[in-house]
């Protein structure tokens, strides 16, 4: 079945064909398989083609070109399964690599096939040489292993995996490179550029086959920053200022390096710091190494000067076109360790430092703005109109230094929280203030003010913690401490529970939900733990072992929770209640360390002191009442329940 | 289970910005910040003055509101100063100062950190308001008469921001202390559940800010009042599919649930319901009409408000405006539908599919897993419990025996569409378009199961209840996945209905869900089935349905 053409011709056409596929279409990919059958003498051409589109095409367009290599090589297979599997390895793992989640599994079930024979040949063999898929396979599975060792570690952090690659340009060096360099920062050393293609990007080329395409953690979520080499780097400059050191004990600029050099070391030993975070450390600290001093363009604009002193790292002006955040690097590792070393003096190291000498002492009650390392430049940005969401407004080029400040409240002491003008409440009654608006298209279209007052100033009394609002009337007080409270028991919950596992609720059905009814957060509780006083009209507030509850919270452990009251032998339900924010088993109550129906229990111990010492627990062991029927004489022991079978029968 | 990109979040093309110092934004009175957030990226918006509400939910000043993945807008009636930066470790990182460091942004993204972000002065919020402000004229008639309050039918096309229009007109309604049952119909997105259900829920307390709709009840306590969903699942990503024959008798299942609560529920009687519908009734699909007309019938809609559709508004104004209504007592009340049309907010941006993708999975995650996010609570709390006070929850993972639960899928001949893909383990199905011959692909006999009507590309999908109760269930293609276990039901999840494992066709259809169940994994060959249940013990033996084509497979919620 030659075609007779010449290979290349046949590898244009196939080539052709295969830009064409951009969805997992079974037609398109079985004719591409018969062309392939049909040219078996251009396999090698054919193959090629097949690689190269497989690398270049969008991560969305391989899924579909690498069934095209399945079909053919399940379908024709020799010679091309000679070919393909040459380069398959990185064929594989590019494509794998740049694809998302969904395909990667689908891959996973395709490479599983290549493992074993074709279906119904008579071939043994499997579809790819072993050597091949088990190669891939490995790297895959060391690539999991790693990366989920590394997603443990940073498991708390990882949301907030923002890469940002590169010494940012500007800072580093005179010469700024401000070709889109959010993207495509210009030194990027410690990452494969195959990264920036790996969400689905547009499809352009990838770097053909290198050793480093095995996923391993370098190609996790973000670049990794060598921390070896970060430790490395730091360690240097830290022999660098002991002896500056050494040579200067008495200069206070000297001490402070070392002491902030000192300082990150140990963050970064305690390994405290997101990966986002490390890349700036490292960020830093190339900008640390020795270099010609920055020199201020003198074409800066005057408030820049006015707060800053020389050897400010100012980038040149050329770089005021780049990304405001580049920018404003210089204070983002004073920053760093701000946050991150307890509350210690700002120590950065030298160039952010170089910055921070012009910070008057605390005490000097200069404006604010100059206290912050950041804040001369963001002046000078907002008198420049570079900075274009905050200027765009006309307030805020007018703002007062306290509200800027205010943007920066951890470097203003004193100046915390920001509390913000509660819009004046024009004292309108709004309580009683009749709603009367026409539904129809005409009538929605006027503004009514007056009525969006009931939805805002009529309540000025509003929650700080959720912004709910309230009347001012006692009755909206009453709710607002009801609701208050309702926080802190909140809180407190939260903080409890945090410790234990929690877990989504079974939905309700909807007998359940149609008896329902909400609570509030402003109703504060019908019972609480302490006080025990049911619907039942229990008794026991003067016992000692503390008052019955009717009602528990259901507890978390499942043979705990499996076990049946000891007195009728049936299990516990357990019902979501609103009030408490938990399951609860209902007329229940813990003795020692087992659960009774509380009615169960009232009626075993209202009958004298026989039944009573019968199931009596043993409150003050540990250990489980198993056998309950031996403990006969316990009975005097506890006072606590003495009095309570007492008030029960008398 | 975590490769490259495989991470619980998924990388944005927006990681590569550089960090920014918190930017403030200055709205004046009657506009709004619109904000699009990328999944992975995470965006803190803090209220510095005046007053602000993100769909209809008013923010608290000074707290720090914490977003992921989501498009949204703040709009100011009063005019207003937000602080954006980006996400930080927040309370994870050690040592925050007490006071005054809470704001601090370690790595800060700015404004930037939004995928896109700008203010718009032209909103339609007054229109918005004002039909709030109609609805609350109806609740105090209803009050003062006894009657019904309104019920709330919203239309519009997808993207035109009817679930947006939902939650302003919910939070109104919550902030004046009135209590709405809101309903969504929309299976495409879950309201305080997953992907796939039609749910009804009363609302009384505020709407979480970041979250959505908010939380569903969890064995622990939630900083933003938790509320009571009911659910039913509806496995498909259309309304209509199957004519709707599966879609309407839920829809009238829960329409029976929400009227039962009304009935008993004074509260929620006065202030009527709110119904939000997929937005593919509105686009003039065959049977969508018919689909409305069955809606607002079973709910006895009073107001239908259409939005962003011309030519629905005056096919609504035609069917329905000024018609009585259906509820019962409509005859002696002479009450009457009104026809609305509202605005589209300038807003509306389109959700792609890959972003909606995104909203299902960080839904299905949520469900099990709580949100991971910091939460404003947290912020509120860092400064006396240092840890993560934001919701984690810990699913339980069990073995389960495939032959031990009833699990039931619908087979619908359309639902099958994408039959004609490439399947590499499905090798042979091509095999008629190759020329025969001497190589060594023959043609499985087990592909031949594929051409069948009701085609499941599946082994062992048998009709068991077809019989059980014949004419009804006939027509309900629900039918019993036996053994071997599908190497498909991987990575999908099944829902726990509330009917009993042997119950016929239509009670497991109408049935509402206790929970879902994900499967992590399938050993085919011993019937076992891994799976991960919300709550631990025993699963409850309970007719269990089959999400197999929606919400569809969700990958890497499990190692």
């Amino acid at each position: 079945m030659s075609s007779g053409l010449a290979s290349d011709e046949v590898a244009e056409d196939y080539k052709n064909s295969l830009e064409d596929l951009t969805t997992n279409d079974r037609f398109q990919i079985s004719n591409l398989t018969v062309i392939a059958k049909e040219n078996t003498e251009h396999a090698m051409a054919i193959s090629r083609v097949l690689e190269n589109h497989i690398r270049t095409t969008p991560p969305v367009q391989k899924l579909p070109a690498l069934y095209v290599v399945d079909s053919i090589v399940k379908n024709v297979g020799t010679p091309y399964t000679l070919f393909l599997g040459r380069n398959m390895y990185q064929t594989f793992m590019n494509a794998y690599t740049l694809v998302d989640s969904q395909t990667r599994r689908k891959l996973d079930e395709m490479l599983k096939t290549w493992k074993e024979p074709v279906p119904g040949s008579l071939d043994t063999r499997p579809v790819f040489p072993p050597e091949i898929t088990r190669s891939i396979e490995s790297a895959l599975i060391k690539a999991r292993t790693a990366a989920l060792q590394q997603q443990q570690a940073r498991s708390q952090q990882e949301v907030l995996t923002r890469g940002r690659v590169g010494t940012p340009p500007g800072w580093a060096s005179n010469s700024p490179t401000p070709q889109n360099p959010a993207r495509y920062p210009p030194s990027t050393t410690s990452t494969p550029p195959m990264l920036y293609h790996r969400n689905g990007g547009p499809g352009h080329g990838f770097p053909s086959a290198d050793p480093r395409s095995t996923p391993t953690p370098q190609l996790q979520q973000q670049p990794d920053v060598d921390l070896s080499a970060l430790n490395r780097d730091i360690e240097v400059l830290i022999t660098a200022a002991r002896s500056d050191f050494a040579n200067n004990p008495l200069d206070p600029s000297i001490q402070q390096r070392l002491k902030a050099l000192l300082d990150l070391q140990g963050i970064l030993q305690r390994q405290e710091l997101t990966q986002e975070q490390l890349k700036l450390v490292r960020d830093q600290v190339s900008a640390l190494a020795p270099k010609p001093a920055i020199t201020v363009p003198p074409t800066l604009a005057p408030v820049i000067q006015a707060v800053s002193t020389p050897s400010m790292a100012i980038p040149p002006v050329q770089a005021m076109s780049q990304p405001l955040q580049q920018l404003l690097n210089p204070g983002t590792l004073a920053e760093l360790i701000k946050t991150t070393a307890v509350r210690q003096q700002p120590t950065p190291p030298p160039q952010a430092q170089n910055i921070l000498p012009q910070v008057p002492s605390s005490a000097t009650p200069q404006p604010p703005v100059t206290s912050n390392p950041e804040n001369p430049l963001i002046a000078a940005l907002r008198a420049r109109g570079l900075l274009p969401s905050a200027s765009a407004t006309p307030t805020t080029s007018a703002t007062p230094p306290s509200n800027l400040a205010s943007g920066f409240p951890f470097i203003v002491p004193g100046q915390v929280r920001y509390t913000p003008p509660v819009p004046t409440p024009q004292a309108i009654e709004t309580s009683n203030v009749q709603v009367n608006v026409q539904m129809n298209t005409a009538s929605i279209k006027i503004p009514r003010n007056v009525l969006i007052a009931t939805l805002y100033e009529s309540k000025s009394n509003r929650c700080g913690t959720c912004g709910r609002r309230f009347f001012v009337t006692d009755d909206g007080k009453g709710k607002k401490a009801r609701h208050l409270d309702w926080h802190f028991r909140t809180n407190q919950r939260m903080a409890e529970a945090a410790k234990r596992a929690q877990n989504r609720s079974w939905y309700v059905d909807e007998r359940d939900w149609i008896k329902s009814r909400e609570v509030g957060d402003d109703e504060g509780l019908v019972e609480t733990e302490t006080s025990g006083e049911g619907t039942t009209g229990s008794d026991g507030g003067s016992a000692k072992k503390g008052p019955p509850k009717q009602w528990i919270r259901a507890p978390n452990d499942a043979t705990l929770r499996n076990t049946p009251c000891p007195i009728c032998q049936e299990k516990f339900e357990s019902t979501w209640s609103e009030d408490v924010q938990d399951w609860i088993w209902q007329d229940a109550v813990k003795v020692g360390n087992r659960v009774y129906h509380a009615s169960c229990y009232a009626e075993v111990t209202k009958d004298g002191p026989t039944p009573a010492h019968r199931v009596t627990p043993s409150g003050r062991t540990g250990t489980p009442d198993s056998i309950l029927g031996k403990r006969k004489a316990e009975g005097a022991d506890y006072p606590g329940q003495n009095v309570r079978v007492k008030t029960e029968s008398g | 289970m975590s490769l490259p990109g495989l991470d619980l979040t998924q990388p944005s093309a927006d990681n590569q910005f550089a960090p920014a110092p918190p930017t403030q934004i200055s709205l004046s009175k009657g506009s709004e910040w619109r904000f699009e957030v990328a999944f992975g990226t995470v965006i803190r918006a803090k209220l510095l003055a005046g007053t602000a509400e993100l769909f209809g939910t008013e923010l608290a000043p000074s707290q720090t509101y914490t977003f992921s993945g989501t498009k949204g807008a703040i709009y100011t009636w009063h005019g207003c100063t937000l602080e954006v930066s980006a996400g930080d470790t927040g309370p994870a990182v050690d040592g925050l100062a007490p006071g005054g460091m809470n704001g601090a942004i370690a790595c800060g993204l700015g404004a930037g950190g939004c995928q896109s972000e700008y203010t718009a002065e032209e909103t339609p919020m007054v229109e918005y308001a004002n039909v709030h402000f109609a609805l609350e004229t109806m609740r105090q008639e209803a009050k003062a008469t006894g009657k019904d309050g309104p019920r709330v039918l919203i239309l519009g096309p997808a993207n035109a921001g009817k679930t947006s229009v939902a939650k302003i007109l919910t939070a109104y309604a919550t902030k004046v202390e009135r209590q709405p049952i809101v309903i969504n119909l929309d299976p495409n997105e879950g309201m305080l559940s997953v992907p796939g259900t039609l749910t009804a829920t009363a609302f009384r307390t505020m709407i979480d800010v970041e979250e959505g709709w908010g939380s569903s009840p969890m064995s622990g306590p939630s900083a933003v009042p938790v509320k009571l969903p009911l659910v039913y699942f509806y496995p498909m990503q259309n309304a209509l599919e199957a004519e709707g024959s599966i879609y309407r008798p839920i829809v009238s299942r829960l329409a029976l649930s929400v009227m039962g609560r009304m009935a008993e529920d004074e509260e929620a009687r006065e202030t009527g319901i709110i119904v939000d519908t997929p937005g593919i009734l509105s686009q003039g699909k065959p049977g969508s009409l018919e689909t409305i007309n069955h809606i607002v019938t079973e709910f006895s809609i009073t107001t239908i408000l259409v939005i962003g559709s011309e030519r629905l508004y005056s096919l609504m104004m035609k069917n329905y405006d000024n018609k009585p209504t259906s509820s019962a007592s409509a005859v002696a009340s002479d009450e009457r539908i009104t026809v609305v049309k509202l605005s589209k907010s300038g807003g509306c941006v389109d959700r792609d599919a890959a972003f909606m993708k995104g909203v299902r999975e960080s839904q299905i995650r949520t469900y099990f897993f709580g949100n991971p996010i910091p939460s404003t609570a947290s912020a509120a709390l860092s400064l006396s419990a240092s840890s993560t006070t934001n919701v984690t929850l810990s699913p339980h993972a069990q073995q389960l025996d495939f032959n031990s639960l009833g699990i039931y899928n619908y087979t619908i001949a359309s639902l099958d569409e994408d039959e004609d893909d490439y399947d590499p383990s499905q090798f042979g199905a091509s095999d008629a378009f190759l020329p025969g011959g001497g190589n060594d692909a023959e043609i499985r006999p087990t592909q031949q199961q594929d051409e069948t009507s009701r085609a499941m590309p599946l082994p062992g999908i048998v009709s068991s209840i077809e019989g059980a109760t014949p004419g009804t269930a006939a027509n309900v293609p629900l039918k019993k996945v036996s053994p071997p276990a599908p190497s498909t039901l991987a990575n999908s999840l099944l829902a726990i209905t509330n009917a009993p494992p042997t119950a016929s066709a239509v009670d497991i259809r109408d049935a509402s869900i206790m929970g879902f169940l994900y499967v992590a994994d399938v050993d085919s060959e011993k019937g076992k089935i891994r799976a991960l249940a919300p709550v631990g013990g025993r699963v409850p033996p309970r007719a269990i349905v089959w999400g197999k084509k929606w919400p569809g497979e969700v990958v890497g919620l499990v190692g």
